[in-house]
């Protein structure tokens, strides 16, 4: 029942002077200073552009953004449930090409985009966006991850990384360490799990430059379900000054903590190659947050490690948590 | 009797300290055998980084708790202030915490003869040029200091919450007297320098208080917006119009949500040495509020209306002293930085430079442990003002 | 004067059909564009049947097996804002699994329309009929109404997005039907002609309120105490309107297939003289009938009120009815523990309908038939005869009796 539909071929921004100028998602949303989750909105809205319509799932990114009854938004934007950012879009999806199919619409590409938060997205949506991702229709989800349930003032989520303060894992007198999962590998998870899926994708908003709009764009342009996973420095939850917001990001991505890589029809990219360029010490990292700030030595000793075996001994470093030596039992 | 103090303050930055200031005031005002209570304007929950908040106390000295909640409890916003204090100046210029709330005289609440409590390092003239005038007469004082700005997780302990409290007994002993202000601390706290903070800053704010007369002060503009009833946007519903599509080069171009402007969330503001830009597009690349518009020549002007402050265009451009925060207060309009360089380029930069001064604020990267205060410089302007093309990095 | 029916062909054909059949057969007629499936014993029929009629190519439709309710009521709610004529359905707790998407739908003023396959909530497992699961819509802003034949159902289906997709309502559609009994008993069903129905049921146009490029909006912004009740109030007024939207339906329903609903909120039977009636829900309509013959044999003039629509309740019209009555009986085939009386959730509706009547009828109520359990012909004349009991002055320990429970 697919419908053969023109296709908007992007072309890859290749300098930030080649940025379009025109916003979709303008200024008047209640996100906080230095917001990065922010960023990945004005983003995708400007590399999807005007043919588009989205969901956004609740979070802070539907609550800052569209605050009593009023909406940045310039692209047509409708709200979904916490845990419907992929069925939002496969109902979207299915939709128009239904009315396009029997007339009732103009044949046209229109970008379908969700985006939902960490919680919304990599814990209680997860299902709904393995079945959107094993459809064919065309649609991207966009997984904002800040790393907490930023909206209701940072609770832990699945993508919390391991040690830091929340409101549901503050630091005690008994235990210092209350979140003590260690972030949940979303993308890949989701690209191990669904192989007709054909681009799945981890950015940073703002580096390096023009990557999450053209990966963005990308995922458009291959078409089908698809999925991104943004790494968004979140100054209230983190705790740190909203000037180094960008800068957060960076060391994210320099540390190894957060990989940056694309997976298009199976074959892995890395964006950034943590393993070539060489990584920082998460320390570097960890110590600009408040939200690690009662990390002891041993803590931060722990989360390199961590990184150090992801990059090290993985199968597919940064991506996949197997280890070689395909043994075979008995 | 009932008094009633609001704290305004910035929402996650001051938002323990604002907590600790009503809290303050229900304990010291039950150690002196009132009834009180405090809350915080739901609102504004939930809270974003600098955008402006409420936490409000209960006092009475007569009235039983249900009379005094019936009065004051289960309320959205308090219906008038014996105190209003106000824990970051910039936000004398007008707060609009929400959409539809419009921009809202930082006064509106307080009554005749009450007290404005900012803490702040202006004179009290400096501020009456943004606080609007009154059909009655009110009281301004001033606790003196920066703005203490802290993070969700870091309590900026810098004293700023005894030293408001010292005041707010000076300001209206009625509500807590510095007698049990200083005894609370001491028992509470062991630390003798909290009282003795309290007691100063309590002498101090007696001798500064400044009596503002009926119709001294600002003019105000700001409409309060009339919501609609539900029979004039029935066939809309939860169906609202999208902004409109709308971009052209230059100041203001780009179409934005009228409803909502939200500058009011900054302390300081971007300054713009256009003639040192290198064009790079950064400031307007990393910046998560859209505020600048890019013009014809490469530039991009600021739109102050939007702007909320975070900072961190000046911390991404590469040029020094290109783009620098400034407090909010030296300012007194919005108007395009970009359409005063073109109008007159060396007097745009004698003004920058007048308004940048030579303090630079640095902030560590975990909010609540402190600034650094750097000097600044002056670049003189190049020969070729528009500043070289080349060199732009993408 | 002749109707339409009369003087042209409108039905098809006669095929032996289902409950759930004959749903898909409406869906089909309906020329739904999406559907969005996830198995749950009853109503899963219906699905599978959709799936065969697409697979076979005699419609067209998106059809997606969602991984869960909430999913496929997401991708029906999210398919119905792009414009297109949406259809999902369950029954049990996997309604109530879903029931977030439920509740949004009717405020974002939404018109698709589901199927409720009535079931019993777990625990433990069960698949007969029990009406709590749609009844727990009643306060969320939707159309609710019970088909009690498979004819019903089918017809209803076209009913039901007739109402639901007009511009003064704008409000999603729950149609339930028995589990089991309604669901899975095959009858001969007639089927209208596609032509008939094309002219009974435009299509779906969603107008100012659609997502779409052209038509830029931002759909369902984050509110607080500003507008809530303003919202609230438009939602109760669209719930009003539907009262006077629902006539005009059946009106032209009724004109184009023949005299088939005299009321289109309930149906009467023997009401005119009757001074006792008992009301229900869904396939007990039937044992209750010939419960009436019976009595009405035995000379007691008995009645029956089939209670068609729930949402929005038929006030004014059950005030009219009941309201001459000495004696109403209600059987709740649901429970609600802790109400009133402990009775179920139609009685508390129904008394306070009949409140603000200087002269009320006497008002029992029955619980019978939950899980599935038989309602029998022999049932139905106890409750007729303990309501007319009532009537009669004969006082009762209890407002409420359970019927067919093992004591």
């Amino acid at each position: 029942m697919a419908t053969q539909l023109p296709v908007i071929d992007y072309e890859k921004i290749k300098k930030v002077h080649d940025a379009p100028l025109e916003e979709f998602y303008t200024s008047g949303h209640r996100t906080c200073q230095g917001c990065e989750s922010a960023m990945v909105m004005r983003d995708f809205a400007k590399a999807a552009g005007p043919r588009t319509v989205v969901t956004g799932a609740t979070g802070c990114m539907y609550v800052a953004n569209t605050s009593y009854l009023t909406t940045p938004w310039i692209v047509p934007w409708m709200h979904t449930q916490l845990g419907a950012g992929g069925s939002s879009a496969v109902g979207m999806a299915a939709g128009l090409r239904a009315l396009m199919r029997k007339g009732r619409i103009p044949k046209e590409k229109i970008n379908v985009i969700n985006f939902s938060g960490d919680l919304g997205a990599g814990d209680m949506g997860i299902g709904g966006i393995s079945g959107a991702l094993q459809t064919d229709y065309d649609l991207l989800v966009i997984m904002y991850d800040n790393e907490s349930a930023a909206n209701t003032d940072i609770q832990a989520t699945g993508s919390t990384t391991y040690g830091a303060q929340t409101t549901f894992t503050p630091p005690g007198s008994k235990h210092r360490i209350m979140q003590r999962r260690w972030k949940k590998n979303v993308a890949a998870m989701l690209a191990v799990g669904h192989p007709t899926c054909r681009y799945v994708a981890t950015a940073s908003a703002t580096f390096p430059a023009l990557d999450f709009m053209n990966k963005t764009r990308k995922a458009l342009s291959i078409g089908g379900p698809t999925f991104i996973h943004t790494f968004d420095p979140c100054p209230k939850g983190w705790d740190f000054h909203p000037r180094y917001a960008h800068e957060l990001g960076e060391l994210g991505v320099k540390s190894g903590i957060f990989p940056l890589y694309e997976i298009i029809d199976g074959q892995v990219v890395y964006t950034y190659d943590a393993r070539q360029k060489g990584r920082i010490p998460v320390r570097e990292y960890l110590e600009k947050q408040g939200r690690f700030a009662h990390l002891i030595d041993e803590d931060v000793d722990y989360i390199q490690s961590m990184v150090d075996t992801m990059w090290n001994e993985w199968d597919i470093p940064g991506v996949a948590p197997f280890k070689a030596g395909l043994s075979v039992a008995g | 009797m009932i008094k009633r103090v609001e704290v305004n303050y910035r929402g996650i930055f001051q938002k323990t300290l604002g907590k600790y200031i009503g809290g303050d005031i229900v304990q010291i005002a039950s150690r002196m055998g009132k009834v009180a209570f405090s809350n915080g304007r739901y609102s504004d929950s939930p809270e974003r980084n600098g955008i402006p908040c409420k936490y409000f106390a209960f006092v009475s000295p007569d009235l039983s708790e249900e009379e005094l909640e019936a009065e004051c409890g289960a309320k959205l916003d308090i219906d008038e202030a014996d105190v209003s204090v106000v824990v970051d100046d910039t936000m004398v210029k007008g707060v609009e915490p929400w959409g539809w709330h419009g921009v809202r005289a930082i006064n509106e609440k307080l009554r005749e003869k009450g007290c404005l409590l900012v803490t702040s390092q202006h004179s009290h003239d400096q501020l009456l040029t943004f606080i609007p005038k009154q059909p009655f007469s009110w009281r301004l004082a001033t606790v003196e200091g920066p703005a203490s700005l802290a993070g969700l997780w870091v309590y900026k302990d810098d004293l700023t919450r005894e030293r408001v409290l010292g005041a707010l007994a000076a300001v209206d002993p009625g509500i807590i007297s510095i007698e049990a202000v200083e005894s609370y601390l001491l028992e509470k706290t062991k630390d003798k320098h909290r009282a003795e903070a309290a007691r100063a800053s309590y002498d101090a704010t007696l001798r500064n208080m400044r009596v503002v007369k009926a119709g001294e002060g600002a003019e105000w503009h700001h409409e309060i917006p009339r919501l609609p009833t539900w029979k004039e946007f029935e066939s809309g519903g939860v169906v609202v119009p999208a902004v409109p599509r709308g971009f052209t080069m230059g100041p203001r171009g780009q179409s934005r949500n009228e409803r909502f402007l939200r500058g009011t969330t900054k302390s300081h503001r971007p300054v713009v040495r256009f003639d040192l830009c290198i064009k790079c597009t950064l400031c307007w690349y990393d910046c998560p509020d859209e505020c600048f518009d890019p013009t014809d020549d490469g530039l991009y002007d600021v739109n102050y209306e939007v702007c909320v402050g975070c900072h961190k265009c000046a911390e991404v451009c590469p040029v020094p002293e290109c783009i620098v925060m400034v407090d909010e207060l030296k300012f007194d309009n919005n108007d395009s930085p970009w359409e005063h360089h073109k109008r007159d380029p060396q007097g745009y930069i004698k003004w920058a430079e007048e308004k940048k001064g030579l303090e630079r604020i640095h902030y560590p990267h975990v909010t609540g442990t402190g600034m650094e205060i750097r000097e600044g410089k002056f670049v003189p302007p190049k020969p070729d003002k528009g500043g070289p093309a080349a060199g732009a990095k993408a | 004067m002749a109707t339409v029916a009369e003087t042209t062909n409108v039905w098809a054909n006669e095929l032996l059909l289902n409950g759930c059949q004959a749903v898909a057969q409406g869906v089909k007629l309906a020329n739904v564009d999406v559907i969005a499936a996830y198995p749950i014993r009853p109503y899963t029929e219906v699905m599978d049947q959709l799936s065969k009629l697409i697979a076979d190519g005699e419609f067209d439709s998106e059809y997606i097996v969602a991984d869960s309710e909430h999913s496929q009521f997401e991708i029906v709610k999210h398919a119905s804002s792009v414009g297109a004529r949406a259809f999902g359905g369950s029954s049990g707790t996997g309604w109530m699994y879903g029931f977030e998407a439920l509740v949004v739908a009717a405020t974002d003023r939404l018109p698709p329309l589901f199927v409720v396959g009535n079931r019993a909530l777990d625990d433990p497992g069960a698949f007969g009929v029990e009406h709590n699961d749609a009844l727990a819509l009643r306060d969320m802003g939707w159309l609710l109404c019970w088909a009690s034949t498979a004819q019903e159902a089918l017809e209803h289906v076209l009913i039901g997005y007739r109402i639901a997709e007009d511009n003064r309502v704008l409000m999603p559609m729950a149609l339930a039907m028995d589990g089991a009994f309604l669901t899975h008993s095959q009858h001969m069903i007639k089927v209208p002609t596609q032509e008939a129905v094309n002219t009974f049921l435009p299509p779906f146009n969603l107008g100012k309120r659609v997502l779409h490029p052209d038509n830029p909006v931002s759909i369902a912004p984050q509110v607080n105490e500003d507008w809530v009740m303003e919202l609230r109030r438009q939602n109760w007024e669209a719930a009003r309107r539907a009262r006077t939207v629902i006539p005009e339906v059946y009106k032209s329903f009724n004109d184009l297939f023949g005299p088939r609903y005299a009321n289109p909120f309930f149906d009467e039977f023997m009401c005119e003289d009757a001074e006792v009636v008992l009301v229900g829900l869904g396939a007990v309509a039937m044992p209750a009938r010939t419960a009436v013959r019976r009595l009405r044999e035995q000379g007691k003039k008995a009645g029956y009120v089939n209670l068609r629509w729930f949402r929005p309740f038929p006030t004014e019209q059950l005030r009219a009815t009941l309201g001459r009555m000495k004696g109403v009986g209600i059987i709740d085939r649901n429970f609600a523990m802790g109400s009133p009386d402990n009775g179920g959730i139609v009685v508390q509706d129904i008394r306070s309908c009949l409140y603000p009547l200087t002269k009320r009828p006497v008002v029992t109520d029955f619980i019978g038939g939950l899980g599935g359990r038989d309602m029998s012909i022999a049932d139905c004349v106890r409750m007729f005869e303990i309501t007319f009991d009532a009537a009669a002055g004969q006082q009762r320990d209890e407002l409420v009796t359970w019927i067919g429970l093992r004591e």
